[in-house]
């Protein structure tokens, strides 16, 4: 018993001292200019477009469910003209930044792992080292990169999304007029809002770029294993986004409150 | 020109290579036959430095390369075409991108002369018109002369072929084999192949080993090991 104990965790340990080699030879090769501009914008392109279209859709609903349900308990106050402040601050402070990460991990980040589990299996990284290039700075890089860069735009995206959604409510539904509730949205909103959540969005894309190339790059097992690690790869990532939102929601909150 | 001394490779308890030595002289085809499983495919990784030795040499040129960092090796590999057993083509990419990609990596050459080498690679190996082709739009035999294109395509002094004709019939097997004995002469690179086609190994070997059991149960001329005495030898080429 043990024994078993003993030897999980050590397994658990050299995982752990894997993922970090992985990230820090990703690092290294960012730092040392060994960025291929080319294929990061091919994956900005790629990831962007690939999660734009359903980051607006849940945004747009986000941003309505909350209007919808502001109006029915701020009107028990008769204080419905905070129905906008609070679909802006809660998007902007919480729910775009997590929503984007999690819409954005299952999309882009499983197509990631997917993609770089199929090259893996079928000896393509292998490959791209018998021709002299490295697969780090060629295949890896590009996607950690592109995910580093698209998230950040991708939650700008959905906030906006998010609020138009909250103002059609507030607009056809609880009849707050147009110019008040745009008033209202940008009188609420100040800059260390829009920081606490939009800072967030640069650790969420580290972890999901991290780990689901992770993953994709260590699948083993052929076609089962590309399935087996990228269901891990959006499993992982899913609930580290969660765990490090609260830690980092309550950093925030202790600097800038 | 390729020098091999002790090298012993295990996995886990399974001892795959247990110190063996030859040498590849530079310019023959040097075929290495065993049977499934026997770590042919293991040892070519090793040659290239793509797999790390548990104990002994690999030299190429002179060059020490179990002592070489993996940019060290990068730079290296650039002189070594690689063959492998089901291509492993970019299934993002085309043919011709496929193809042009060690060019654009490795050489100053402009797009008209990368086009036109392109082309020239794939009609020594028999394949023009498929530049815009997916490799899933590829038969298997058609994946390894993309992929022979792409090993040779630097001009490479030594050719690596892993398992080049396994899973195809026997007149596909012979097709690639003659291509790869064309391209090997042609371009004047020592080539080793791993195998077990015995009968195509015959046929465009200079030199041949089998292994058995992770050691060399035979060395030499094609000649030479159809008439050897050794009963493994004898049942396994029969």
């Amino acid at each position: 018993m043990k024994k078993e104990n003993l030897s999980y965790i050590q397994n658990l340990i050299i995982k752990l001292g894997d993922n970090v080699c992985f990230f820090g030879e990703v690092f290294f090769n960012i730092l040392r200019g060994r960025v291929r501009v080319i294929e990061v914008l091919k994956q900005i392109y790629e990831q962007g477009l690939q999660s734009v279209g359903i980051v607006i859709m849940v945004s747009l609903a986000s941003g309505a469910v909350l209007a919808l349900q502001g109006h029915v308990v701020l009107s028990r106050f008769g204080a419905k003209e905070y129905i906008a402040s609070m679909v802006a601050l809660s998007l902007v402070r919480e729910l775009s930044p997590v929503f984007t990460a999690l819409i954005f991990s299952g999309k882009a980040g499983a197509r990631i792992t997917a993609e770089l589990g199929s090259m893996s299996v079928n000896d393509q990284f292998l490959a791209t080292r018998a021709m002299g290039v490295d697969p780090i700075e060629y295949l890896i890089v590009p996607r950690m990169l592109g995910c580093f860069l698209v998230l950040p735009i991708l939650t700008v995206i959905s906030e906006v999304a998010g609020i138009a959604g909250g103002y059609f409510i507030g607009v056809y539904e609880a009849k707050i007029s147009s110019v008040f509730y745009l008033n209202q949205t940008l009188k609420s909103i100040r800059i260390v809002d829009f920081l606490s959540g939009f800072s967030k969005v640069f650790f969420f894309s580290v972890i999901i770029g991290w780990i689901c190339a992770y993953q994709g790059y260590n699948t083993k097992g052929g076609s089962l294993g590309v399935g087996k690690y990228t269901t891990q790869a959006v499993a992982y990532s899913y609930m580290l986004v969660i765990i490090f939102n609260a830690i980092l929601t309550k950093i925030i909150l202790s600097i800038w409150g | 020109m390729i020098e091999v001394k002790n090298l012993s490779k295990a996995f886990g308890v399974q001892k795959v290579l247990d110190k063996i030595s030859f040498s590849v002289n530079r310019g023959e085809i040097f075929v290495i036959l065993g049977e499934s499983g026997v770590g042919k495919s293991v040892l070519l990784k090793q040659l290239n430095g793509l797999i790390d030795p548990d104990e002994g040499s690999i030299s190429i040129d002179g060059v020490e390369i179990t002592s070489l960092s993996e940019p060290e090796l990068l730079g290296l590999r650039k002189k070594i075409g690689y063959l492998f057993q089901e291509g492993a083509l970019y299934d993002f990419m085309n043919v011709y991108e496929n193809l042009s990609f060690p060019l654009r990596e490795h050489t100053p050459l402009k797009r008209k002369e990368i086009v036109d080498k392109v082309k020239k690679v794939l009609s020594l190996v028999g394949l023009e018109g498929v530049e815009s082709k997916f490799p899933s739009e590829l038969s298997g035999g058609m994946k390894k002369r993309v992929g022979l294109a792409r090993a040779i395509i630097l001009d490479s002094q030594i050719l690596f072929c892993d398992e080049p004709t396994s899973g195809l019939d026997p007149i596909r097997s012979r097709d690639i084999s003659n291509l790869i004995q064309n391209a090997s002469r042609k371009l004047s690179c020592t080539t080793v192949i791993t195998s077990h086609d015995i009968t195509n190994a015959l046929r465009i070997a200079d030199r041949i080993m089998i292994i058995k059991e992770g050691k060399i149960a035979g060395l030499g001329k094609p000649s030479e090991i159809k008439s050897s005495p050794n009963a493994f030898i004898r049942e396994f080429i029969s």
